[in-house]
């Protein structure tokens, strides 16, 4: 039965065990069948809860609620309203005056504990994902790798608020206040364009998307050789594999092997948010405008003098 | 009957692995063979069927390098040797803008503003594509699908979106972007407000979404190969990963799926990307006003 759950019997007890039977899962595995026609496997499920799935998954209801009732509250708790306005609606953080305070409920108070509440579900989170792999005695790269995006997470809504002393750089909680909190941050300080680590977390994300481009459609185009069986392929390559490393080697005069294209998919994708949080951390913390940073490191020039123009003579 | 993309392991390939592998000599004597390219095909002859150190050439090989070395000269000319500072600062601070708005679609002669844009751009375009066409010409040596030269020209869309279509279909050469390093930036931000505010395009929204989505399952691929093979060394079974998947997120999509999956949204994300540049200007000036459409639905446009 064990084994049937996909537990195996040497696992390590890291956590509660939760579910519905005596490993800890919830439901039966479900077979989709037409998963398997696009290639993709077809079985859902069963999925574990353990302490820390459930502790985030309250605390994630518990923000969602608050976020969702608060901007209903805004409009009346008018259903057509709320659905008119879905995008527009935002939670906002306490303003400036109120500084690391607690503001009243309505002023930013509910910010506050919606984003700890936010903030604990994504910690639950990782701790579950680094459980989960100790439980099956697995090395928790997914729990490292997820360290990226916590980081970024942390650093835009928890680190650098509290270095800036003020809870109102963070951005608020909502579709437009989101995007508008990102627009508005590049031009506050002088430009992101200019931000180097935002170019290196620009660098790294395009650069992910171009490596899983190039890795997925290698291995897409070999599926008949057997090269997606990369487990296998990777302490005996077979046809599959030699012919996704010469297609390389022949395009570009360089291949990964089985084995190391993985670690290059995990460190560009773990920093491109690890780059893109310092970025953010060193904005308004130690430069104050990058446009003139790049003056200052040789890398953007101010513009040359104008032509001398003559002005029109003032109207009266 | 219903869409099938599934797939099967040809007999034979599992049984051709070989403990640690064999190193690139032995691969390489198996597949490097003449024949099997794009223009063999067409003219019955390709005259650069060959190789030279690790690169394949061809016949497209031949095209692409061609034009990358006289495209780099325009482009070098251009940045650093007409640039306003010395040649390292110019390698950064280097540009060369489009024609101006009056030339409209025309073609500029050497010397006139625009010249040495239209110059590069034509010959980085037939690099790009020759490029594409070789990825072909390899694939086809290999015995491969398509896969990556198709991934290869959703790229070169987005070049060609930038460069050739959009100005196309606004008339002026002077819509293309900024050839330089710094430059490219200040058209990319510029184009941003110049359209009013960039996060309101839609696509621009679908397409970093699926970009960055790109992105988290490479992490998650990365990962789990990688946890995999350091903790099991050879006695790795796959189904153990699926499980742990399942586990964490109820669905794994399997070893053949996260590759397809991972190739879909990179390229799904490039073409979004390219209707949100291709949609400003042309029918879109406005990507704030442009929601007004939402609010004025006749079910609630008085609230």
């Amino acid at each position: 039965m064990a084994s049937e759950m996909g537990v195996p019997p040497n696992r390590i007890p890291v956590d509660l065990d939760v579910g519905g039977n005596e490993t800890g899962h919830i439901g039966k595995p479900i077979f989709a069948k037409w998963l398997e026609r696009l290639g993709f496997d077809a079985q859902l499920g069963p999925f574990y809860l353990g302490f820390w799935g459930a502790l985030s998954f309250v605390c994630a209801g518990a923000f969602t609620f608050i976020w969702l009732i608060t901007m209903a509250a805004q409009v009346g708790y008018n259903p057509v309203a709320f659905a008119k306005y879905f995008v527009v609606l935002q939670l906002e953080p306490p303003s400036a005056q109120f500084g690391l305070a607690f503001p009243p409920l309505g002023l930013g108070g509910w910010w506050l504990i919606a984003t700890f509440f936010l903030t604990a579900s994504i910690l639950a989170w990782q701790v579950r994902l680094w459980e989960r792999a100790k439980a099956r005695g697995l090395k928790p790269y997914l729990a490292y790798g997820f360290t990226g995006a916590v980081f970024l997470y942390l650093v835009i809504y928890v680190i650098r608020p509290m270095i800036m002393q003020d809870w109102s750089e963070a951005p608020p909680h909502g579709i437009k206040g989101l995007l508008d909190w990102t627009n508005n941050v590049s031009v506050r300080y002088g430009n992101f364009y200019y931000n180097p680590f935002h170019m290196l977390s620009i660098f790294f994300l395009l650069g992910s998307t171009l490596l899983f481009s190039m890795h997925g459609a290698t291995v897409w185009a070999l599926e008949k050789y057997g090269a997606h069986e990369e487990e296998a392929e990777i302490d005996e390559p077979g046809t599959g594999t030699e012919r996704a490393q010469l297609f390389w080697r022949w395009t570009m005069g360089f291949n990964a092997n089985a084995y190391s294209i993985h670690l290059w998919a995990f460190w560009f994708a773990w920093l491109t948010g690890v780059t893109g949080a310092i970025g953010v951390l060193l904005s308004g913390t130690l430069v104050p405008d990058w446009f003139q940073w790049a003056i200052d490191a040789r890398i953007n020039y101010p513009q040359l003098p104008a032509v001398p123009v003559e002005l029109p003579p003032p109207t009266p | 009957m219903a869409l099938d993309l599934s797939f099967s392991v040809l007999d034979g390939a599992r049984e051709s692995r070989v403990p640690g592998g064999r190193t690139i000599e032995e691969i390489e004597a198996d597949f490097r063979k003449p024949g099997n390219t794009t223009f063999s095909a067409i003219f019955g002859a390709d005259p650069f069927d060959f190789w030279l150190g690790p690169f394949y050439v061809g016949f497209w090989g031949f095209i692409t390098i061609i034009s990358v070395i006289i495209g780099s000269i325009f482009y070098f000319y251009g940045t650093v040797f007409q640039g306003p500072y010395s040649f390292p600062q110019n390698f950064f601070a280097g540009r060369i803008d489009p024609p101006p708005p009056e030339v409209g679609l025309g073609l500029q002669q050497a010397g006139e503003p625009g010249f040495l844009w239209q110059m590069t751009v034509l010959f980085g375009t037939i690099a790009f594509l020759g490029w594409m066409m070789r990825e072909i010409d390899i694939s086809k040596k290999l015995e491969m699908g398509f896969h990556v030269p198709i991934s290869f020209a959703v790229v070169v869309s987005s070049w060609l979106t930038l460069q050739v279509i959009r100005p196309l279909a606004l008339g002026s050469w002077s819509e293309g972007f900024v050839l330089g390093v710094m430059p490219h930036l200040d058209w990319v931000s510029n184009f941003g407000y110049r359209y009013n505010n960039f996060f309101y395009n839609p696509f621009h929204a679908l397409g970093i979404s699926l970009i960055f989505f790109a992105t988290f399952l490479l992490a998650c691929h990365g990962s789990a190969i990688l946890s995999a093979v350091q903790t099991r060394g050879k006695n790795v079974d796959p189904e153990e990963i699926n499980e742990f998947w399942r586990d964490v997120q109820y669905y794994s999509i399997g070893e053949a799926g996260i590759h397809r999956a991972g190739a879909l949204a990179a390229a799904a994300g490039i073409l979004s990307a390219n209707l949100c540049i291709l949609f400003s200007g042309w029918p879109v000036q406005d990507w704030v006003s442009f929601w007004d459409f939402w609010n004025s639905f006749p079910f609630w446009n008085a609230l």
